[in-house]
């Protein structure tokens, strides 16, 4: 049985196929299948520090720090390696996936 | 789809689980989630496998170096047995925004080794208060 | 009626609680060195802590969780180490400090010296810590600490002129010894806003069992609380401007500060003084070594309180067991404690950037408060207290060294 330790995930620079830096993961959602809980998907990004917190921008006095996380569906991530975190797909196709 | 155990729909695995304060059947605190472990599977989405708590999981958060230290350490002078106590997900009974609540007894956990150890060999020798419950230490004897 | 009754308590205890060694000792250098002109950094910090205070006790009313516990659950445990790591050296600062009160005020009652006080005094804070619930601890010291109103009424007693005080509430530069100044407001600041007691006082209300309907209560608390809490201080500084100022003592020893309230009680004032700071520094020894223990345990996510029998919360007594310990070892071999109080103060000040951010991230993260989040007035002033506390941070460093001779 392949595992992965989430906590040495968290905070990870993940980069796409060609080598571009996508964001870093810093949340994961995940729901219940059945009997298990599973990864639905990945939140990238600095924005999604705040998204964590669940603080919108607005009530931290105006500061422009609220910016859309980047989500990734499960299936479009290798996680196999925790250090090296890596997008499936290129960031384009992710966008135009949205 | 009915639930019967007390897990929300939509889960966020660092803010709702990891660093999450662990209890058992009674409510007693245990511990921290201190590591989440998934597992990879073909064609399918990761699962949550189990949860670990234990100080040489929280070290290695922080360095892989620390992690050997602080499991040195526990070798040669620690109480506990166990570096890591793996709970899997199944035992989870609740989850809120406060607790993760286990199927288990603390006590019968490596959680508790040094509670267990300062109790039988220091606490047993000071005369005690008379405050505090009692009862529930003869149910836990 | 009962919330009636809490409030009545909340605000007794906060008073007779607010007064430890590190205001008396920042008073008394305050009045001394500058007489009235010192009155302003107790003003800011007063009102900057009636805010931070009232922020810790709605959170955990509403929460049900106390702040070490929210932090390290919300924020993460890497967020919180660094954090963790400063407040557990500086819980071990204030607790030697106040343990140093403590010995020093029965020194002046018997003529033994300071250290060999350090050890009975520490077994003596310890054994109420084992043995007392936190409702009878937070209680006994806290109304036994209304003696420090003794410096209010001396205070009155010496008639200081209205002016001259009004003129001190406004930031003035100093006159000469400029450094000394800036350590001295430092210092004050500090003495007011310390870390710990945010802390504490969000684990005494889980400890108290407080849910949302106390949260009027916890406002009357910190206002009125805090609020006449610091007259105590204003009081001392008086006292010390009026006394020891124009004999040009300048409060650099307890046996100096201990002669302000001998005008005002030519007969008791010795021991008025002596057993104040006694009785004062023993309620806070026992709330910094609480704070202390509710900080690792709630770190460690283990089992925590006060009102719990120590087999079942083995590590926590530990952990309160070994900080009274260690710290007393302090006065054991002889820190002089004015000086250690002096400087744990500006340490207090310094830290608080590491405090005042995650607070601030906290009190407003709407899905754990709800409708009780911070209004934009606790955020600017929240705002403030880590702007200015960044700047204490940077400009106390080199303070330190050379004010604090």
């Amino acid at each position: 049985m392949k595992t992965v330790h989430f906590e040495l995930l968290l905070g990870r620079k993940v980069h796409d196929p060609k080598g571009r830096r996508v964001g870093r993961i810093l949340e994961v959602h995940a729901g219940p299948e059945g009997e298990d809980c599973v990864v639905r998907e990945y939140l990238l990004g600095t924005a999604a520090l705040l998204t964590r917190l669940g603080i919108s921008a607005g009530r931290l006095v105006g500061l422009p720090l609220h910016r859309e996380p980047v989500r990734v569906p499960w299936d479009l991530m290798d996680i196999s390696d925790p250090e090296r975190p890596r997008l499936r797909c290129s960031v384009e196709e992710l966008k135009r996936g949205k | 789809m009915p639930r019967e155990k007390g897990l929300p729909d939509d889960l966020e695995l660092a803010r709702d689980i990891l660093d999450q304060q662990v209890v058992d059947r009674e409510e007693t605190k245990m511990g921290r989630v201190d590591g989440l472990v998934l597992e990879l599977r073909e064609g399918r989405p990761p699962r949550i496998d189990h949860i670990e708590m234990g100080a040489v999981v929280l070290a290695r958060r922080l360095s892989p170096r620390l992690e050997r230290w602080v499991d040195g350490w526990r070798r040669r002078f620690g109480v506990r047995k166990v570096a890591r106590y793996k709970a899997p997900w199944s035992a989870v009974l609740e989850l809120t925004s406060y607790h993760l609540k286990l199927d288990v007894a603390a006590l019968d956990t490596p959680t508790f080794d040094w509670e267990r150890w300062l109790r039988d060999h220091v606490i047993q020798h000071i005369p005690r208060p008379l405050k505090g419950h009692g009862e529930k230490e003869e149910k836990q004897e | 009626m009962k919330k009636a009754a809490t409030l009545a308590l909340g605000i007794l205890t906060s008073v007779g609680g607010f007064f430890d060694v590190g205001n008396l000792a920042t008073a008394a250098q305050a009045g001394g060195v500058f007489r009235l002109q010192l009155l302003w950094p107790l003003l800011l910090g007063t009102i900057l802590v009636i805010f931070l205070i009232e922020m810790s006790g709605r959170f955990a009313a509403v929460t049900r969780q106390a702040l070490p516990d929210a932090i390290r659950t919300h924020l993460g445990f890497a967020a919180w180490l660094g954090p963790f790591l400063i407040l557990s050296l500086v819980h071990f600062l204030v607790l030697g400090a106040e343990i140093g009160g403590i010995c020093f005020a029965l020194h002046l009652v018997t003529g033994l010296p300071v250290p060999f006080w350090a050890l009975p005094v520490a077994a003596l804070t310890w054994l109420f810590l084992w043995r007392t619930s936190f409702s009878a601890i937070e209680n006994s010291t806290s109304l036994l600490g209304l003696i420090t109103l003794a410096f209010v009424v001396a205070a009155w007693q010496h008639r200081p002129p209205t002016s001259q005080i009004l003129a001190g509430m406004l930031p003035t530069l100093p006159h000469h010894d400029p450094a000394r100044y800036w350590f001295i407001a430092v210092s004050l600041l500090g003495a007011v806003i310390t870390p710990y007691m945010l802390y504490f006082y969000s684990s005494g209300a889980v400890e108290d069992k407080w849910d949302e309907s106390y949260i009027g209560v916890n406002r009357g608390v910190s206002v009125i609380g805090m609020g006449f809490g610091s007259l105590i201080s204003v009081g001392a500084i008086v006292v010390a401007a009026v006394v020891l100022a124009p004999r040009g003592i300048q409060a650099d020893d307890y046996h100096q500060a201990a002669l302000v309230l001998t005008t005002a009680f030519p007969f008791w004032g010795f021991v008025l003084f002596a057993a104040a700071m006694g009785i004062a520094c023993l309620g806070a020894a026992t709330e910094v070594a609480l704070s202390m223990a509710y900080t690792t345990a709630q770190t460690y996510g283990w089992n925590w309180g006060e009102d719990l029998d120590p087999r079942e919360d083995a590590r926590f007594c530990l952990v309160y067991t070994g900080a009274i310990l260690a710290s007393s070892l302090l006065i054991l071999f002889g820190v002089d404690p004015l000086k250690l109080t002096l400087l744990t103060m500006a340490v207090n000040a310094a830290v608080l950037p590491f405090v005042a951010i995650p607070f601030l991230l906290l009190m407003n993260d709407r899905k754990l408060l709800k409708e009780h989040c911070n209004g934009w007035i606790s955020n600017a002033v929240t705002l403030l207290v880590v702007v200015l506390s960044i700047v204490l941070a940077v400009v106390s460093i080199p303070l330190l060294i050379r004010g604090g001779s």
